[in-house]
């Protein structure tokens, strides 16, 4: 008994003369070669953005050139530079208003994780904006050269084309290296100490470390 | 396992015998039907219609597409850099790239809009461009409608697209977007005078408002020759109908983040865009007609010559637009009624004298 | 004519004020001439007396004592430098001092600074609001008694921040009032795409016409005052190099200057003259960055490249140095981190030619460009009295008519032996700005030219050197690109400043736009911005 388990004898994909996509596989090319950044630079890394947008590095070959500065109108937000705790509401507003399928690259150690200003106990800065809004590429640096900038957009094609683009985002407390060194924050001199001339020659000032060889050899240089 | 495998066999047949009688039966009525169709003078008429619409349709969203290729690449050629090239063969696979991302974008509806205006706005400013091509000279006698008021006609459908911009500013509820559209408002209106004044000059030398007159009066001369000034006005007042640099203050980035289409995301944006780069199309095709002489060319006079023109003309446009910066509205409307206009009556006049001295001594 | 001024606002001092505590001070290893403590009800006729003698106020902040607050005052004369501190005493108990703002306007912000960092109390001022924490933040940061924020704190206070913005937290800044019912509010920024920064600008408008401007800023607080006096001083270098990222050199200048100043050393001349080599080439690289962005903002989208392209020839000089592109902290104190290598000269005399010949093509295409002059002529005009008022420095004052350049009026390093001009315009509008930064740039390259002629062969360092600064208070200042960046350093002789105030120029330059701003159109507003040359993380500090 001949059990035709396919009856209207279809092969998927025909091999040579047709071959059949997925309307997802194509909106996903298209979304992956026409990236439409918002311009959106916050501090040091911005200039990094904008040299990578200039004659020499040219991120329009690829067709993520076109900055547009509504957010209505962009999918991608390269958050450029360090978050402080003022611009988290804009942040959360542009980011609300871009339309899927939208795609966040954070640029720079500021916005992956607070960069050269986490300091325990800081009170001004968002230590990394994947705490609020969740993330694709992460691309470090201080800054990062354009060079890696366009590496960390090709990365995220990549993940684009492969249709995995689901952000992510970290908790609130990430412990990490600077949980052992707790920052030394000293308390107030008295004024009138402070006032008192000084007891002799600036150089002869001897540092608290005790150095292994006599100072004043040395500081003469 | 025979008799079935035959009984299958059977059906099968029987099952291509019905659909063979059906097809023949279905092809035969359709071609009586067209045949009466084609008979009929109305019919006949509205296949033309349907056909050059969708002729005309094919081809603007295909210009479009290479417009906006080659504005990429003429800026950045301009700008020291080399412009998209690896989607596709030298980067003109970019723009279907943008234009099939914008396809699959989420269509946002902001909360506080005129959902009505809001949705009606593209439409507006894209649809009424499409008439020019009803009345552009192709060749000879290829022409979809050669009106006797010709491209009055264009100029006066284009203006609708004027409200399209009024409205999308409006109904967004966006302080940046109504600011971009009164801008564009007081421009329109300022630069629509000097666009209708320089073009008079033309139709008093040829006699005619008809397009097809229009070019066959520059089988001697081309109209650029013989007025220059109105050419120079034409491209000025056409650039900034177009919202085109140095005339784009409703659009200026660098001020109003977007101008009028702050609010508009997906295929509503891409309409905007498609009507920019059509507008600037247009425009040039009406020059390139009216000045340069339309299909007219040293051999082998047609579409193709029309074609070299506008594309000439657009690319001076988009040099332009790399050079310059941006004029200042105030600055803008002071052009128009203080320099362009007194040039273009002072233009009419002069051709006016100048005809009727011709006729007089002649 | 100088020395007799100085007796004056001196001796005036002394006859007429009476200070509680009086110090003649040396110039040169402190920064200014001399310092006075004066009672709290005496500081307005002080601050009245230098405006009349045509000081301004460069600088103004507080210190955290165990005792009292101890509110500093410097004023500076544009003349020459006669620079001079004046403090008063505050007392923890009762943290109010008055306000001099009605009599200095840049001292409006100074004090809500040092309101929303100490929460010292200014009597009469007429805005005392936060001005670079949120509104709804509680706390007083450079207090010696804040001890930080716990961990995680970030995110819940981002989180409200969040919850109130979308309740309508609106901020109105109701200075002028409406007339009539079409004026409106638009905000410009914080996002803005015109890339200057995180600056937002409220504007009170009536149809296009400008009544009434306001910038907001502190979108770009990067808390460098705190952090740095629970850093050592060798740490501090990267502070310095994201202040002002785009003229980082000068920066770092500044930095070195101070400490060798605080501790009485003298770098080798070879370190001297690769210092003014690098901080010429940063501050054209720094113009450069300003003349792309500025002209960017007008429209005229293609200068921009070439700018950049232009600017990207000098990163490649500073990079073969540095190892950076952007965020140099290639200084150390007495020295340099390494020394310059073999080739760097050699591509230093190619690029000087190269630069010549487009600073020409800039010319004709942009300065001599009709549209570009009707955009910038008449715009924006920045009056004598008004830069003086604010403490604005740098390129924008010297457009207004006034030649202070710290190079030439307080020298350091080896500007004294090179031979260079100070650009200078009467006019103080946007086109003068353009033109005196455009003419600056011609200068570094003179001074470029001459240094890698006379450059001596030696060492770079000073060798091991201690870690902490002597006790004392320091005042330095530089020319940056933006204008003169001052440091005012409170030392305990830890390895820690005790305070550090950085006097950053873009944060006078912005504040003198309150008054420059009304009446003018929107697009000069952008225009405006553009040319005073800011950059927002130096301000927000």
């Amino acid at each position: 008994m001949e059990i035709n388990e396919n009856p209207l004898n279809t092969q998927s994909p025909a091999p040579g003369f047709v071959n059949l996509f997925r309307v997802e596989d194509v909106f996903n090319l298209a979304r992956a070669n026409s990236l439409w950044p918002l311009t959106f630079g916050l501090a040091c890394c911005a200039i990094e953005l904008m040299a990578g947008g200039a004659a020499r590095f040219d991120m329009d070959r690829f067709g993520f050139g076109v900055f547009r500065p509504s957010p209505r109108q962009a999918d991608l937000m390269i958050v450029a530079g360090t978050i402080s705790r003022k611009m988290v509401p804009c942040i959360k507003t542009l980011y609300d208003q871009m339309p899927s399928p939208k795609y966040v690259i954070a640029l720079g150690g500021c916005a992956t994780a607070g960069g050269p200003f986490k300091f325990p106990g800081q009170y001004g800065i968002l230590e990394g904006i994947d705490k609020i809004i969740p993330v694709n590429v992460y691309v470090p640096g201080c800054p990062p050269r354009p060079e890696a900038l366009i590496a960390g957009i090709m990365a995220l094609q990549k993940q684009i084309k492969s249709g995995k683009t689901q952000g992510v985002m970290t908790p609130a407390v990430v412990h990490d290296s600077q949980d052992n060194h707790p920052a030394e924050y000293k308390n107030a001199i008295s004024r009138v100490e402070f006032r008192q001339p000084k007891a002799g020659p600036p150089q002869a000032e001897k540092p608290p470390t005790p150095t292994p060889t006599a100072p004043t050899p040395e500081n003469k240089g | 396992m025979n008799s079935k495998h035959k009984t299958r066999n059977s059906k099968h047949v029987f099952c291509h015998l019905n659909l063979v009688i059906c097809h023949y039966f279905v092809i035969c009525a359709l071609s009586f039907v067209i045949k009466t169709m084609l008979s009929n003078p109305i019919l006949q008429e509205a296949l033309r219609i349907i056909l050059y619409g969708t002729l005309v349709v094919l081809f603007i969203s295909v210009n479009a597409l290479f417009l906006v290729w080659m504005e990429r690449r003429v800026s950045a050629r301009i700008q020291l850099r080399r412009g998209p090239i690896h989607v596709g063969w030298q980067g003109l696979l970019q723009t279907a790239a943008d234009a099939i991302k914008l396809l699959s974008k989420e269509l946002v509806l902001p909360k506080d809009v005129d959902k009505f205006l809001y949705v009606l706005a593209p439409v507006l400013v894209f649809a009424p461009i499409l008439s020019a091509f009803i009345v552009l000279p192709l060749g000879p006698h290829i022409i979809i409608r050669d009106l006797n008021v010709g491209f009055l006609f264009v100029f006066s459908l284009t203006n609708i697209s004027f409200i399209g911009i009024f409205i999308a500013g409006w109904s967004s509820n966006n302080k940046y977007a109504l600011l971009g559209s009164m801008r564009a408002v007081a421009q329109n209106i300022s630069y629509e005078i000097p666009l209708l004044l320089s073009t008079m000059g033309v139709v008093i030398a040829a006699q005619s408002l008809k397009m097809s007159d229009l070019v066959s009066a520059q089988s001697k001369n081309w109209f650029i020759v013989t007025q220059p000034v109105a050419f120079l006005i034409f491209l000025c007042a056409s650039l900034a109908e177009a919202n085109r640099a140095p005339f784009d203050i409703p659009e200026a980035e660098s001020e109003l983040v977007a101008g009028f289409h702050t609010e508009y995301s997906g295929m509503r944006f891409a309409l905007f865009f498609l009507g920019e780069y059509t507008a600037i199309f247009v425009s040039s095709a009406i020059a390139a007609t009216l000045f340069l002489g339309g299909w007219r060319g040293p051999f082998m006079a047609g579409p193709f010559w029309l074609l070299l023109k506008i594309y000439g003309l657009v690319l001076v446009i988009m040099w332009i637009r790399w050079t310059f910066p941006r004029l200042r509205s105030d600055q803008l409307m002071n052009f128009a009624w203080k320099v362009l206009i007194p040039f273009a009556i002072v233009n009419v006049f002069v051709t006016a004298l100048v005809i009727t001295l011709q006729k007089y001594f002649a | 004519m100088p020395a007799v001024l100085e007796k004056n606002i001196k001796s005036w001092l002394l006859e007429v004020i009476k200070p509680q505590e009086f110090n003649e001070k040396n110039l040169k290893s402190s920064g200014i001439l001399f310092e006075a403590v004066v009672a709290q009800n005496q500081i307005r006729d002080v601050a009245k007396e230098f405006l009349s003698q045509g000081y301004f106020l460069e600088s103004l902040t507080a210190v955290d004592f165990a005792e009292c607050f101890e509110v500093v005052y410097h004023f500076n004369h544009w003349d020459s430098t006669k620079r001079s501190c004046v403090k008063i005493l505050v007392p923890k108990d009762l943290p109010a001092a008055p306000s001099i703002s009605s009599i200095y306007k840049s001292a409006n912000w100074f004090e809500r600074e040092i309101f929303e960092f100490f929460g010292i109390t200014f009597v009469d001022h007429p805005n005392l609001k936060r001005l670079l924490l949120p509104e709804s933040s509680q706390i007083f940061p450079l207090l010696k008694s804040f001890k930080g924020e716990p961990a995680g704190g970030d995110v819940l206070q981002s989180l409200k921040l969040i919850e109130e913005d979308r309740q309508g937290f609106e901020i109105t800044y109701p200075r002028s009032i409406s007339r009539h019912k079409e004026d409106y509010y638009l905000n410009l920024g914080p996002q803005h795409p015109s890339t200057h920064g995180v600056l937002r600008v409220l504007l009170h408008l009536s149809g296009e016409r400008v009544l009434d401007a306001e910038p907001v800023i502190g979108y770009s607080h990067r808390h460098h005052e705190k952090m740095m006096e629970i850093q050592t001083y060798l740490a501090c270098w990267p502070n310095f190099g994201r202040l002002d990222y785009v003229g980082a050199m000068s920066y770092n200048m500044g930095y070195a200057i101070l400490i060798e100043k605080a501790m009485g050393l003298e770098p080798p001349p070879r370190v001297e003259y690769i210092r003014v080599l690098t901080t010429e080439l940063n501050r054209i690289a720094s113009h450069l960055l300003w003349m792309g962005t500025f002209l960017l903002d007008l429209g005229a989208f293609t200068p921009f490249f070439y700018c950049f392209d232009d600017r990207e020839k000098i990163l490649d000089m500073l990079e073969m140095v540095t190892g950076e592109r952007l965020t140099y902290d290639y200084f150390r104190f007495g020295g340099l981190d390494k020394d310059i290598p073999a080739d760097m000269i050699p591509a230093v005399k190619k690029f000087i030619p190269e630069f010549k010949k487009r600073l020409r093509d800039y010319d004709k295409l942009i300065t001599k460009n009709i549209i570009f002059k009707h955009r910038t002529r008449g715009i924006g005009v920045l009056t004598k009295e008004t830069a003086i008022a604010y403490g604005v420095t740098g390129p924008s004052l010297r457009a207004s008519g006034i030649p202070l350049d710290l190079r030439r009026q307080e020298p350091y390093s080896i500007y004294k032996e090179l031979d260079f001009e100070i650009p200078t315009r009467q006019e103080g509008d946007v086109f003068a700005r353009f033109s005196v930064r455009v003419r600056e740039m011609e200068e570094s390259l003179k001074i470029v030219a001459q240094v890698i002629d006379k450059m001596p062969a030696g060492k770079i360092t000073l060798g091991k050197l201690p870690k902490n600064v002597p006790k004392g208070e320091t005042y330095s200042a530089v020319e940056a690109a933006r204008g003169s960046f001052g440091i005012y350093l409170v030392s305990d002789g830890s390895l820690n400043p005790y305070r550090m105030k950085l006097r950053t120029p873009s944060f006078s330059n912005l504040n003198a736009l309150i008054d420059v701003l009304p009446g003018c159109l929107v697009s000069d507003v952008v225009a405006i911005l553009g040319s005073i040359d800011i950059v927002l993380p130096e301000i927000d500090r």
